[in-house]
């Protein structure tokens, strides 16, 4: 709902139209459109195969849209890809790092690549405290890292990198819960500085947590797109089991 | 960007226990072969000084040039010959040069001490051609798919590098730390050659370098194929298996096969063949010859010695003209042959030449001069020095020597005195040019290089449409 | 239990994806190679043939028995298809001649040194380096892979001992590979047959100890695969350590044991044995003209006039002497050069023995030695045909003698000087072609089967104690292995 005299805040991850048809004429995306703004969560719920992967590799270009954009900051992803890159930070599903490097080594590696050359190790140490890595981890090889010191790690080259969008694909998973909680206060007080981030994820209740707008992905569509703040009160699990459930009677 | 992509690179190929221990490995053999070949030559100098001694002690005790009807050359070692054997252990190696005929080679390596042909030789070449290879497939067949399985990949392109950049920083990286890490054991190899006193030219040196330079492009072809085969799987498992076939194909099989299939489909005379031939030729000359000796009729004189002379004046006409007519009869049917083999040699090194393998093997033989050129060089040699010993032959005797029927008298009176056997001229093989030998292995190091090149530009195209998801 | 165990390994080979890719490499190889080696045997048969025709005509040329030579030549054998071996490095013939022993010389590589640039493939090398290669691929993650995956749990979380469970491994895996494999074998003993090549019945027998033999190698490598895969907890590590002991045992090792009995054992060239002989052949010529002076000076009379003519028949009695004479110092240095060249020999056996005892530690080479001495192109190749050789050259050299004898012919050229004839030369009586029949054959020396079998079985026992051994091994590995 939108009103038209109170200046919108700034877009920064934009999809307009997405769609992507891959050669064996399986349609992944179908028409989809949203908008993620500066300093706000947007998080989309699907299964798997629903498209929320599909998604994050068309603004990271690594995949073209049949039709339709994906803009970063304004730069149409397929278009200008490594200019679109320079605003945007990723963090995947399982990060797998250089097993053979420590985590700082990793760090000065990444952050030089997304064009941070004057990064000192103190700041290196300094990040990794802040996602809570503890320090003796700091020069041990990633070999020995659980898949929450991992995870921490992909954080802390997100934040090095300080793009103002920020992609999660699937980040809580497999993640105890304390770690899960650490990743949550970590999102929510980047999403304070100011940053745009989408997240794709499977854990509703973390999107119950996090995010400002929440969205329901089910065979390459958005079936449901809502302010958490309207979905106050409501049992987000029994919503998505409607939207898929729903959608599949639908089919049927 | 460049430099942060190679500096990772770098790092990640030392840190890695693959290649710690692929190098130890890699060093220890190449290291091992620079041993193995100085034992062989060194052993090799000593039996030839042996076998040169026994050849002057078989003139001890005699007093007549004219019982000198024959001298043994011996082609002598060299030291590159034991670290590229190509075919040295294959082809004869004396010669016993009469003034006068058809010479042949005799007494190869392999055909005298056959333990060593069963197994052959662990030289140089063979490390090269079966180390460095795996070494390098070992080290990169996971270069790109490796990257993507362990989603480094995709955190990379996440960002504004460009994947020409990626690529480049990659080959650099990899490339360098281990041609510099292969430059440092192959250091310690050539150190000890002085070291366990084998004497080399700095044309011995020159020549062993470029062997060296063969030896890395090699290795950088099969580092650019590995990053190929890398950039088009998406598995490092696949990755692996298709390139050790593609090892096995081209390393073992496509260079013996192609000689096997092309150079028997070319026609070319066999030994026994012109052997026979010249044989029958030759019985048709001494025919002829005996039936003209018979018709002599000389004049009749007191004198025995001027009877003789006039004889033996005469049978040497004879004799000069039936070698004449042998040698061009011969030189024929050689010429023949040879131009045959020479067509052989172009079809059958030609399609073996598809394999990297075959030009790493066929340029470091040319340089080391162990190439299928040492036969005739060898030959070419031997045809000189019988020219040279026919002429010190007939300044010593008066006649022209060799294969002939020569009536003497013996003279009681005359006082016997040992010749001096160190007087026979030794025999020199000849200086093989440096530039010679440099342009019969251009080709193939030309082709090294374009592999290089090829397999990088591929692996560029291949990585720039890779699916990095 | 134990049956569904064996199937899922066997399972697990035949689906694998590797599967397909591999058996494609091996059969197309393998059916290359004895291609190849079809080709080369009738080439090399077609050669004999030549050489054997071309000899007799030669022969048919002659008109003097003095000048009578012959040229033996070593024929083929069919399982050379097979086993390329000392073939090609050994010389194909030797002259037959009064005046020189018999040798081998001229072996085809230093006749046409093009084939010896890269050398050959041949049945045995496929075995040796793709067959060996492949086992360990399949078998290098047998155990810890199934760790690595989290099924080796799953699997122990049942009622199954580690004993059961390392015996239908090994049984699982050697059927998965060896029985695909036998298509391959069966298909190229096929191909030869469809080439029309002739086999006796010792040649299959021999040729069938020869693929015992290949399936006891292969059946080792794919132990010692399970044993590296048992001791190691990660794949990655097993891998690599497969490969560098695959490249130690079938690469390194072989020519490294026989290359360091050489720098241990000193024997002479051949050069230095060559001139040893010529110089006692100097010594005894040398002795024989001193002879045939002091006779014809004691013919010519005593101040160097010359003396009566001689008749005919007293001329052909001193040719004869002469010729006798000749004879008895061939003789002479015909025995020096057999003592020399078998104390030559016994010195390369000892330097054989001890190189061959080093290079063993490799199965490669057990594999290589066992096939060799099956296929009888084997390093007692050169000596076995010399040998026969030899022998025909005595029964030759004893026909030649007697014709010789018979026809009065004393070859050659007799030159006679006096005052009153002055020179005088006559030559040989007969121009006609000679009677050669009668005259001895060469029969080449004949593989006795069992004696080769015996000779291969110590190879055999080589590869098969090893691969117990590694079993073994493979066993009490498997007992401790940790599995989670």
């Amino acid at each position: 709902m939108e009103v038209h005299d109170i200046p919108t805040p700034k877009a920064m991850l934009v999809a307009e139209n997405l769609c992507k048809r891959y050669e064996d004429d399986l349609l992944a995306l179908d028409q989809v459109s949203f908008t993620v703004e500066v300093g706000s969560v947007f998080a989309v719920l699907g299964a798997n195969g629903a498209g929320k992967t599909t998604t994050i590799n068309l603004f990271l270009n690594l995949i073209e849209p049949t039709s339709g954009e994906a803009r970063i900051n304004g730069i149409v992803c397929h278009k200008d890809p490594l200019e679109a890159k320079k605003h945007v930070s990723f963090v995947s599903e399982n990060v797998m790092l250089y097993p053979n490097f420590t985590a700082i080594q990793n760090l000065d590696f990444f952050a030089r690549l997304g064009g941070k050359s004057e990064y000192k190790r103190d700041d290196y140490r300094n990040v990794l405290r802040r996602v809570g890595l503890a320090d003796d981890a700091h020069n041990k090889r990633l070999k020995g890292f659980s898949k929450g010191m991992r995870q921490k790690c992909g954080i802390a080259i997100a934040i090095l990198k300080d793009a103002p969008a920020l992609l999660l694909d699937e980040p809580t998973s497999g993640l105890d819960p304390k770690a899960g909680h650490d990743f949550s206060k970590l999102v929510r007080a980047l999403r304070d500085e100011g940053k745009a981030i989408l997240m794709s994820t499977h854990d509703i209740f973390r999107a119950k947590e996090i995010a400002d707008t929440i969205a329901i992905m089910d065979n390459g569509r958005i079936v449901m797109m809502e302010k958490a703040s309207s979905l106050q009160g409501q049992d987000l699990e029994d919503i998505y089991m409607k939207h898929i459930a729903g959608h599949k009677t639908a089919a049927a | 960007m460049l430099q942060a992509v190679i500096a990772k690179e770098v790092r990640d190929i030392l840190s890695s226990a693959k290649f710690l221990s692929a190098f130890s490995v890699c060093a220890f053999l190449i290291v091992v072969a620079f041993y193995a070949g100085a034992s062989n030559y060194l052993s090799s100098v000593e039996r030839y000084e042996a076998a040169r001694a026994e050849n002057l002690r078989r003139f001890e005790g005699v007093t007549q040039w004219f019982n000198v009807q024959q001298n043994r050359i011996m082609m002598p070692p060299e030291p590159l010959a034991a670290l590229v054997s190509g075919v040295s252990n294959d082809v004869g190696r004396l010669v016993d040069v009469e003034p006068r005929g058809e010479l042949a080679a005799y007494g190869s390596r392999f055909n005298e001490e056959p333990v060593f042909a069963v197994f052959r030789f662990l030289d140089l070449e063979f490390i090269f051609l079966v180390v460095l290879s795996l070494f390098a497939i070992l080290l990169c067949y996971d270069g790109v798919s490796g990257e993507k399985e362990g989603g480094t990949l995709r955190l990379a392109l996440a960002n504004q590098i460009p994947r020409s950049t990626f690529i480049l920083g990659k080959l650099i990286g990899a490339g360098g730390t281990l041609t510099v890490a292969l430059l440092g054991a192959m250091a310690i190899g050539v150190t000890l050659l002085p070291i366990m006193g084998v004497p080399m030219s700095g044309d011995d040196w020159a020549r062993l370098l470029l062997i060296v330079v063969c030896g890395i492009l090699y290795f950088g072809v099969f580092l650019t194929l590995s990053l190929l085969v890398s950039s088009i799987t998406h598995r490092s498992a696949n990755s692996f298996l298709i390139l050790l076939v593609i090892w096995i194909v081209v390393v073992s099989i496509l260079p013996r096969a192609s000689v096997l299939l092309a150079g028997r489909a070319v026609d070319v005379p066999s030994v026994d063949q012109t052997s026979y031939e010249k044989a029958a030729f030759a019985s048709s000359l001494w025919a002829d010859f005996r039936d003209e000796l018979a018709g002599y009729q000389g004049t009749k004189t007191d004198d025995i010695e001027a009877m003789m002379h006039a004889f033996n004046a005469y049978m040497d006409s004879l004799s000069q003209a039936r070698d004449q007519k042998m040698s061009d009869y011969a030189g024929r049917i050689n010429e023949n042959r040879y131009n045959r083999q020479v067509v052989q040699q172009q079809v059958a090194f030609g399609l073996a030449r598809l394999s990297p393998a075959a030009s790493l093997s066929l340029a470091t033989a040319s340089l080391a001069g162990t190439s299928l050129a040492m036969k005739d060089r060898f030959r070419d040699d031997a045809n000189r020095y019988q020219k040279a010993f026919a002429s010190f032959l007939k300044e010593k005797t008066g006649m022209d020597m060799g294969g002939r029927v020569i009536v003497m008298l013996s003279d009681d009176a005359q006082p016997e005195e040992e010749i001096d056997a160190s007087e026979i001229p030794v025999f020199q093989p000849s200086r093989r040019e440096l530039a010679g030998s440099i342009g019969a292995a251009a080709i193939d190091i030309g082709l090294l290089a374009m592999f290089n090149l090829l397999f990088f530009a591929a692996s560029f195209v291949a990585f720039g449409r890779y699916d990095a998801r | 239990m134990f049956g569904s165990l064996i199937k899922k390994e066997l399972q697990s080979i035949i689906f694998s994806p590797k599967f397909p890719a591999t058996f494609a490499v091996c059969s197309i190889l393998l059916l290359l190679s004895v291609y190849i080696g079809v080709n080369e045997y009738r080439q090399m048969n077609k050669q004999h043939q030549t050489a054997l025709q071309l000899a007799e005509e030669r022969m048919q040329q002659q008109t003097s028995w003095t000048a009578l030579r012959d040229r033996t030549y070593r024929p083929t054998d069919p399982l050379q298809i097979f086993v390329s071996g000392l073939n090609y490095d050994i010389g194909r013939w030797s002259a037959i001649d009064p005046e020189q022993g018999v040798q081998l010389r001229n072996s085809p590589y230093s006749d046409d040194p093009i084939f010896a640039v890269f050398r050959f493939i041949d049945f045995v090398f496929v075995v040796q380096v793709v067959f060996s290669l492949f086992a360990i691929l399949f078998t290098y993650d047998a155990v810890n892979g199934e760790r690595e995956s989290g099924t080796l749990r799953l699997v122990f979380a049942n009622s199954v001992s580690r004993v059961q469970y390392v015996v239908a491994k090994v049984a699982g895996m050697w059927l998965g590979l060896i029985i695909p494999l036998l298509v391959p074998v069966l298909l190229s003993i096929l191909l030869v047959l469809l080439f029309g090549v002739q086999f006796s019945e010792a040649d299959w027998i021999r040729l069938l100890a020869l693929m015992g033999l290949s399936l006891v190698y292969v059946t080792f490598f794919i132990v010692l695969g399970v044993l590296l895969s048992s001791v190691t907890r990660r794949s990655s590590s097993s891998f690599l350590v497969a490969l560098v002991v695959w490249i130690g045992f079938v690469l390194i090792i072989p020519r490294a044991g026989v290359m360091t009995a050489g720098q241990i054992v000193d024997v002479p060239g051949l050069a230095e044995i060559e001139s040893r002989r010529d110089a006692f052949a100097k010594d005894k010529w040398a002795a024989y003209m001193e002879d045939m002076e002091t006779f014809y000076a004691a013919s010519r009379g005593s101040d160097n006039a010359p003396a009566e003519p001689r008749s005919d028949d007293e001329m052909w009695a001193d040719m004869m002497r002469q010729d006798s004479l000749r004879r008895t110092v061939q003789i002479e240095i015909d025995r020096f050069e057999e003592q020399l060249k078998e104390d030559w020999r016994n010195r390369k056996l000892v330097l054989q023995r001890l190189g061959f005892s080093l290079s063993r530690f490799s199965p490669a080479s057990a594999l290589q030695l066992g096939a060799m001495n099956l296929a009888g192109s084997d390093i007692e190749l050169k000596a076995r045909f010399e040998e026969a050789m030899r022998e025909y050259r005595r029964q030759f050299l004893d026909f030649i003698e007697k014709r010789q004898a018979e026809s009065g012919d004393v070859g050659g050229v007799m030159i006679e000087m006096n005052s009153e004839t002055g020179l005088k030369i006559t030559a040989s009586r007969n121009n006609s072609g000679l009677e050669l029949t009668g005259k001895p054959t060469f029969s080449a020396p004949v593989i006795r089967t069992g004696e080769v079998v015996t000779k291969a079985s110590v190879d055999f026992a080589i590869l098969l104690f090893g691969s117990l051994l590694a079993l073994a091994a493979a066993f009490v590995a498997v007992l401790r292995y940790d599995v989670r």
